[in-house]
This record gives C-alpha cells, sequence and structure tokens, in this order.
C-alpha cells in the first residue's frame, strides 16, 4: 500500500506543471558586483537588474565580464564584493546547487549533460525519484513525467537516448527541461546560439519567448546583435568588466549604436570591395571530391589567386568536412589541384609544406594549446622551420619570429610567455592568424574565423583577410554569418547537404541570396 | 581598451612560472633531506667526499631506476603511459647475457641487446597508433610477454659471469680523484643532458610536448602525431636497455625480479619531477633531481635505522602523494582541475575517443 502511494506521490510531484508558478516571479538583482581571476578584473562594481516577464541581454566584446556576470548570480564564482538580491533576500555564499534551490539555473555556453547517461537521467539528475526498495530509481515515475517536460521546451527525442546522441541544440533544450524539472523559473542563457543554426536559434528563441509569457526572469548573452536586438526587452553593455550603457527600448536602438557602446568609440562602416578576378590563375582546384561516409559528394570548385571565396552552408552541411579532407585531415576521393599539379596522399604537414593552410573551425579543441606559451602557440605549425644555432632550437630567435607575426595580426597580450589560455577569444584567433600567416600560404582557408570573438577582434581579422588576399593568396573563408560572407567575398559558393547548390558572385551576393542558397532553395544554376 | 593598447604588445622577460617553481622546490626538497642525513646520520658522508662511502656511491642502487625515468617521461610527456620499461630492462640484461654465454663479444652483445629494444618500443608504438589502442594496455600486454620471455630464455639460473671490466664499467666502477665518480654516474648524466636538450631544444622535443599538450590541435599544427607518439615508445625502450645493462653489469648477473619496482619508482620520480601524467607540462631537469630526492631517500632512512618497509615503500609514497597534493592545489588556483583533465583526456571529444580519429588521418600517421 505505501509503495503505492509513495509512487504515485513521485509521480505527480514530478508530473505537474506548476514550475514557475510555484515560486512568486522573480526580480534579481546584482548590486556592485566586484569579481577578480588572479588580479586581473572580471567585474568591477557591475550591477544589473532582471525583471521577471523580460529577456534581458547581457552584450559586450569578449572578457567584458558577461560570462563572469551571470556565473556569480548562478553561483558558480563566489563574488568577491557586492549583493545578490532575490525578491528582497539576500543570497549569501550562493553555489550552483543552492541557486538551483532559489530557482536560478544557467544553461551554459557549453551544454554540461553527462553523455553517456540518458536524456531521462540527465533531466532528473539530483533529483531522481526514489523508488520502492533502498537504493532503487523509480524509472516509471521519471518516465512518465518526462513528457511534460520534453513537450514544455518543445524537444521531440527519445528519453532513453544517450545524450551524446542529441545535437548540440537539443541538448541545449534538454538544459532548459532541466531547468523547469528542477522547479527553476530564473533561467540564464550564456551565448547559447553560437553553436546553432539559425533555424536551430530561432527555435530557442520561441521557447524563450513562452518562457517570458509565463513571467520566467531570463538572462541572455550574444555576439549576434541582430538577434540581440531583436528578441531582448533590455539590454545591458559591459565593456573592461563595468556596466557601460543600458538600453531600454531595444526596438529603437540600432546595431551601430550597440557596437559603439561595446568597443567604446566610432567605428567605421565597412564597404564591399570591388574586384575583377576573373582572369586570376586557379591555386586551387577541387574535381569530385567525396567523402567515404557521404558526408560530401561532387564537390568541384576552383580559386584564384588573390580571391576571397566563401563557402556559405549550415552546420553539418559537409562544408568543414570538405576544407578537411583537402588539408588532409580526412580521406576523400576524387582530385585536389594545386597550383595545378596534382596533390595526392593529402597531409596536413605536407600541405603547410605546400603552403595550403587550414584554420580549424573548433579553436578550443582543434586550435590552440591551452596551457602553452602564446610564442609556442604561434610558432606550433612552424615547427620543421624554427631557427636553429648549431643541432639545438634557438630560442629568443623563436621569440622574435612570433613577435613579429604577432604584431602583424594585433595580438594583444601581457606577453608572449604566459600560457594561451590567458588571453581573450579575439586574442586567441589574433594568435592563431598568426601561427597560420608564419606558414606563408599560397592558399589559406578559414574556418568560421570569426566565431566567439569580439567586434575589434572581428575587424582585424577582417583587415588580415583583406590584406593577404591582396598580396595574392586564395582565401577560401567557411562561415555562417552570412553579413561576413557578404562583405567579404569575392563570390560565394552554396552547400547544402553535402552538395554545392549555387554560386554568387560580385553584386549578387547579398544576405537574401545567400539565406535561401543555404537551405537549398532560390540557387542560381551554377554554369 | 583603447586603441592605442590594441596595437601594442610587450614581451616581458619571463617570469618563474609553475613549473619554474616546482623546480625550485625540488631543489629545496633534495638539499633539506642531504643537510637532514649529513646531521642526522654520521654515516651518511662516509668517511667524506673522498672515499667510495661517499654520498655519491649510493647512485649504485637507484641511478639505474633514474635511466629508466628519463624513458618513460618521453613517452608520458606524450599522454601516453609505457608501463613494459621494468620488463624491458629485465629483458635486455638477460638477452646481453645469454647473447654473451653464447659466446659474443660483450660490448656488441650489448649493443645489439639496446637496439632490439629499440625495436621491440618500436613495435609497441605501431601497434598502440596504428591499432589506436590505449598504450596502458598494450604496454602492460608487452610486460608480461617480456617478462615470459625474458623468464624462459634465462632457464633455472640467472645467467651471470661477465668479464671484470663489465662490471666496473657500467656497474660498480668509479672514477678515482678528489671525488670518486661512479661510472653509472658517468653514463646517467650523459642520458640526462640528451633527455634534457632532446625535449627542451628541439624540433622534435617541441612536437613531443605540443602532442602531449593537445593531440588535436597538434595534428591540425601539422605535427605527425603518430610519429611523434611512436619514437618516444623507441626512446623508452632503448633508455630502458641501457639501465638493464647497468643492472646486470651492477649485480653481476642479469636479474628479471626486479622489473615491478623499477616500473613504480620510475613513473614516481616523472611526476614527482613534475611532468603532467596526462601530457605535455613539465621540465626535464625536474625529473632529474626528482630521481635524486628518491634516489638517496631509502638509503638515507635505512641508514638512520628507519624500518626497512617505510624507507623504501612507505617513505616514497608518502612523498609523492603530498606532492601530487600540492600539485593538484596549484593547478586548480591556476584553473586546470584534475577532473577537467581527465574529462580531457578520456572523456567524449578527447584525443582517446572515437571522434578523434581525424587527428589520426591518413598521412599523420608513422609511416
Amino acid at each position: 500500500m505505501s509503495v503505492i502511494v509513495k509512487r504515485a506521490r513521485a509521480a505527480a510531484a514530478l508530473a505537474s506543471d506548476r514550475t514557475a508558478e510555484e515560486y512568486a516571479p522573480a526580480r534579481y538583482e546584482a548590486r556592485t558586483i566586484t569579481k577578480s581571476f588572479g588580479g586581473a578584473n572580471a567585474l568591477t562594481g557591475a550591477s544589473v537588474t532582471i525583471e521577471p516577464g523580460e529577456i534581458h541581454t547581457l552584450v559586450g566584446e569578449n572578457g567584458a565580464g558577461k560570462s563572469t556576470m551571470l556565473k556569480v548570480m548562478a553561483g558558480i564564482h563566489p563574488q568577491d564584493s557586492g549583493d545578490l538580491v532575490l525578491n528582497g533576500t539576500h543570497l549569501r555564499g550562493l553555489t550552483p546547487r543552492t541557486a538551483i534551490g532559489h530557482g536560478i539555473y544557467l544553461v551554459p555556453q557549453e551544454p554540461s549533460l553527462m553523455l553517456t547517461l540518458s536524456a531521462l537521467e540527465n533531466l532528473f539528475v539530483g533529483i531522481i525519484p526514489r523508488g520502492s526498495m533502498a537504493f532503487s530509481v523509480d524509472w516509471k515515475a521519471m518516465e512518465s513525467s518526462a513528457g511534460a517536460y520534453f513537450q514544455q521546451v518543445g524537444l521531440h527525442i527519445d528519453p532513453w537516448a544517450p545524450a551524446s546522441q542529441l545535437s548540440i541544440a537539443e541538448q541545449q533544450l534538454l538544459e532548459c527541461a532541466r531547468a523547469l524539472a528542477h522547479r527553476c523559473n530564473v533561467i540564464f542563457f550564456d551565448e547559447p546560439t553560437s553553436p546553432l543554426t539559425a533555424r536551430e536559434a530561432d527555435v530557442l528563441f520561441e521557447l524563450m519567448r513562452r518562457l517570458r509569457e509565463r513571467n520566467f526572469t531570463i538572462a541572455f548573452i550574444s555576439h549576434r546583435l541582430e538577434e540581440v536586438l531583436a528578441i531582448s526587452d533590455r539590454i545591458t553593455v559591459l565593456r573592461d568588466s563595468r556596466v557601460v550603457a543600458h538600453f531600454d527600448n531595444p526596438k529603437q536602438t540600432s546595431h551601430r549604436q550597440l557596437v559603439e557602446a561595446m568597443v567604446g568609440h566610432e567605428i567605421a562602416v565597412r564597404q564591399r570591395r570591388q574586384r575583377d578576378l576573373s582572369g586570376a590563375e586557379a591555386v586551387l582546384e577541387l574535381k569530385d571530391l567525396g567523402a567515404p561516409d557521404g558526408a560530401f559528394a561532387d564537390i568541384s570548385f576552383m580559386a584564384r589567386r588573390g580571391e576571397v571565396l566563401g563557402l556559405a552552408g549550415l552546420v553539418g552541411s559537409g562544408r568543414t568536412e570538405t576544407a578537411e579532407s583537402v588539408f588532409g585531415m580526412r580521406r576523400a576521393s576524387g582530385t585536389v589541384l594545386l597550383a595545378g599539379k596534382p596533390y595526392a596522399h593529402r597531409s596536413p604537414s605536407s600541405s603547410i609544406e605546400s603552403g595550403l593552410i587550414y584554420l580549424p573551425e573548433d579553436r578550443g579543441h582543434n586550435g590552440v594549446f591551452a596551457n602553452v606559451e602564446v610564442v609556442r602557440n604561434i610558432t606550433a605549425a612552424f615547427v620543421p622551420h624554427l631557427p636553429k644555432r648549431g643541432q639545438l632550437l634557438h630560442p629568443r630567435a623563436e621569440v622574435e619570429v612570433a613577435e613579429k607575426a604577432a604584431r602583424r595580426t594585433r595580438v594583444v597580450a601581457p606577453s608572449l610567455d604566459v600560457p594561451m589560455k590567458a588571453l581573450s577569444g579575439g586574442n586567441q584567433q589574433r594568435a592563431m592568424f598568426a601561427r597560420w600567416l608564419l606558414a606563408e600560404p599560397k592558399v589559406a582557408i578559414f574556418d568560421e574565423p570569426t566565431r566567439g570573438v569580439d567586434v575589434g577582434a572581428k575587424v582585424d581579422i577582417y583587415g588580415i583577410i583583406d590584406t593577404i588576399s591582396d598580396s595574392g593568396v586564395a582565401v577560401v573563408m567557411i562561415s555562417s554569418e552570412l553579413e561576413e560572407l557578404v562583405l567579404l567575398c569575392d563570390r560565394v559558393l552554396a552547400i547544402y547537404e553535402g552538395r554545392i547548390v549555387g554560386e554568387v558572385t560580385g553584386d549578387e551576393i547579398t544576405l537574401e541570396r545567400l539565406g535561401a542558397m543555404v537551405v537549398g532553395g532560390g540557387a542560381s544554376e551554377r554554369d | 581598451m583603447s586603441v592605442v593598447a590594441e596595437t601594442q604588445h610587450v614581451v616581458r622577460r619571463r617570469r618563474f612560472d609553475t613549473d619554474d617553481r616546482w623546480m625550485i622546490s625540488l631543489v629545496v626538497l633534495l638539499v633539506a633531506e642531504l643537510l637532514y642525513f649529513n646531521f642526522g646520520i654520521s654515516t651518511f658522508w662516509g668517511g667524506g667526499w673522498g672515499t667510495s662511502y661517499s654520498f655519491l656511491g649510493y647512485g649504485e642502487s637507484f641511478l639505474f631506476t633514474s635511466m629508466i625515468a628519463l624513458g618513460v617521461m618521453f613517452v608520458i610527456f606524450t599522454g601516453d603511459i609505457d608501463l613494459s620499461v621494468g620488463y624491458m630492462a629485465a629483458f635486455a640484461g638477460i638477452m646481453m647475457a645469454e647473447f654473451h654465454i653464447g659466446g659474443m663479444n660483450i660490448w656488441i652483445a650489448t649493443v645489439l641487446s639496446i637496439a632490439l629494444c629499440a625495436v621491440i618500443g618500436l613495435i609497441q608504438g605501431l601497434v598502440i597508433t596504428y591499432f589506436k589502442l590505449e598504450s596502458l594496455l598494450v604496454t602492460l600486454a608487452g610486460g608480461f610477454i617480456l617478462n615470459s620471455a625474458a623468464v624462459a630464455w634465462e632457464g633455472p639460473v640467472p645467467p651471470y659471469g661477465f668479464p671484470h671490466s663489465y662490471d666496473s664499467a657500467l656497474g660498480s666502477g668509479d672514477i678515482s680523484g678528489t671525488i670518486q665518480i661512479p661510472n653509472q654516474l658517468i653514463v646517467f648524466a650523459v642520458l640526462a643532458v640528451i633527455a634534457t636538450l632532446v625535449v627542451h631544444r628541439t624540433r622534435f622535443g617541441r612536437q613531443l610536448v605540443l602532442v602531449g599538450h593537445n593531440r588535436q590541435a597538434a595534428a591540425y599544427a601539422g605535427v605527425r602525431v603518430s610519429a611523434t607518439r611512436v619514437k618516444a615508445f623507441v626512446l623508452s625502450a632503448t633508455f630502458s636497455a641501457v639501465a638493464g645493462m647497468c643492472i646486470a653489469a651492477n649485480y653481476g648477473t642479469a636479474r628479471d625480479d626486479l622489473a615491478p619496482t623499477l616500473l613504480l619508482t620510475a613513473i614516481t620520480c616523472v611526476v614527482l619531477g613534475g611532468v603532467d601524467i596526462f601530457g605535455g607540462g613539465g621540465r626535464v631537469p625536474g625529473v632529474i633531481i626528482a630521481t635524486f630526492v628518491m634516489g638517496w631517500l631509502a638509503p638515507g632512512l635505512l641508514q638512520d635505522n628507519v624500518n626497512d618497509t617505510w624507507a623504501t615503500l612507505i617513505a616514497p609514497g608518502t612523498l609523492l602523494l603530498a606532492a601530487l597534493t600540492i600539485k593538484g592545489i596549484v593547478d586548480r588556483r591556476q584553473g586546470v582541475s584534475f577532473r577537467a583533465k581527465t574529462l580531457a583526456r578520456f572523456g567524449p571529444g578527447s584525443p582517446t575517443s572515437a571522434h578523434a580519429d581525424a587527428g589520426d588521418a591518413p598521412g599523420t600517421g608513422a609511416t
């Protein structure tokens, strides 16, 4: 008898749809928060108030303190000074666990799910209902109530599927469902959209809007200013660890106003370059490249000397796989011609030797050596040519080489001897460009070169691409940000589901055109 | 940050980083140890600097372990592990002894055995990288095979009877002078200098360290990841084989019973020396100092009438645990947690998981 009662109670508790309503609408205030990491101030007297029923967006360049602010408010980092006040109550000694107890949940930048466990277990981790016997789990109660949460966030998955099988977008939605299952009504999203495609981001925004209607308290971080302006009710701008501006009416705010608040000075508006490169020789040519696993097929195109060729496509469209096959990180059938000569048996080392370089998309995993000095990060692809004295490496000469490259790409660092992880995302990417410029490329493939970098670094990176293409390097640029393809490219190819579906040149390159092409429609046929 | 600041950057003189501080601590520890034994035990310095009983003479009991530590260090730098080193040393000694008993000149037998062990190391490395197996398991299996082969080869009686000149040259002999320097110390010094220069001042060494820090990123930077890892296994086997020769010469017989102790002590020295067990971080001189800290600890404590078990097992274990705890705290302060490293190494998306296959794609292989 008691077993049945217990189970029924557990099921009822789990299935209840009283998540946000269990709490009073939450007004969450962070007052003059200061936080430093090893001497460097991440936040200096920064205050933010998030009202119930609003989507409050924090923007700023990398390292401005946005993520730190949300992490302090979610109990992940303890603040050095300042107060956290939830509905008039001071929260002291907040930890992630007690934060959830107060109804505060942070959906982190990288979903922090336990990838080998099922979606179901991830959903209820920490509040798994006990079964009838000691140490047993009430799977039935979990399963019967999970559906409600999945439905609320619009997630259609098998609850028993391991989290590793979910896409990044689904993992994020699962994180949201977890927040709901834990009865949270203050939900923070730390840069959720950077790994998402436009369509997936729309799903997430739709969910955020629904939560707003239910009077949830929502904070959001993003680098994509268009979406910030579209979804936010209020915007707080951080710069150099301080709050520098508020925008209470995003609908009346322009992209430019926002950027100028972020960087602290006026910015020049970039113009498209008009160049005719139809006569230039082809330095890279792909003929019928295909992946053994079918990630892409029949890829044929060429890139001319000095040209900036865009590869537009959704995440998973096969653009990265194509680039990695050319560079030699993956096997592929078909032919690659480099400066007119067939290039078989491709490998990264021989590619670099012959002047073909590839800037990987995932900087954190495939680009930087986080614990290695900036110098050695810059020279990492240059090791076979490092200066030697006798039989041994010449460290001082190496530093000079790295310094010169760092100056070209405007790396800002306290010293080039600090570990790479001490640099902001933008400066890490500048250092990555320094690495690849050292290789003196003839063909440069840049995969999402501006992902996760601040506005200042973006401008610098565009400048580098302009400069090297003017000096005759063929640049192949892969990007999800169609705006930058429009700004930079002489020609753009669209890849959809592993095939090239369209090509536009010069003034035909418009946002509308590219937007239609990357989802497989509205393309002009290639000649 | 203003525009002006964005255009400038400074390369300041290098400050002491974590690795430097770790090495300084080790030196302090070594000096403290020697001072303690100096004042605590009248016999520790023997009859003074000039006699064969000076503290340098204790080297005979641990320098071969130090050589193995230097060898396995290469592998640990790449983020792999080599559990076969102790058995490799034992096997090398028995191989040399059997060749010698079979009539071969002992020096030719020595060189040949070291070369053959290098080949065994090469095979282990190729198996690990080509089939993408965990080095821990492959070298564990390799160690078992080498041990069985050694025991089977030597028969009931371990081979012995090397020329006196050989025992003296690689074993108990020393260079007389104001200070008597054991020959083994010379051999170790040569290996130590080679190891330091190879890791810190050659292109191969740079690639070794980069592979250890982030295998994926190294592959994308054009480092031949598999080739680098295989070379580390070859070096490990070679250094172990040299140590095996010193053991045989020192005891006058090839021994197969020392292997497990050699392995564990060697790995302890590497870790105590500050090399990151997950690969990448650390300095060779740190390992060299750590081998002396460890080496003098047991004989010193034994002289101090400390119980045998304490001196040889518990004290080194405690030292290692204390060192690791301190290192863990330092790392955490720097924002690198043990958990994060474990996840990076073994978790999803790590260099060892299936996602990382691209890192060893065609051409990045050893072939």
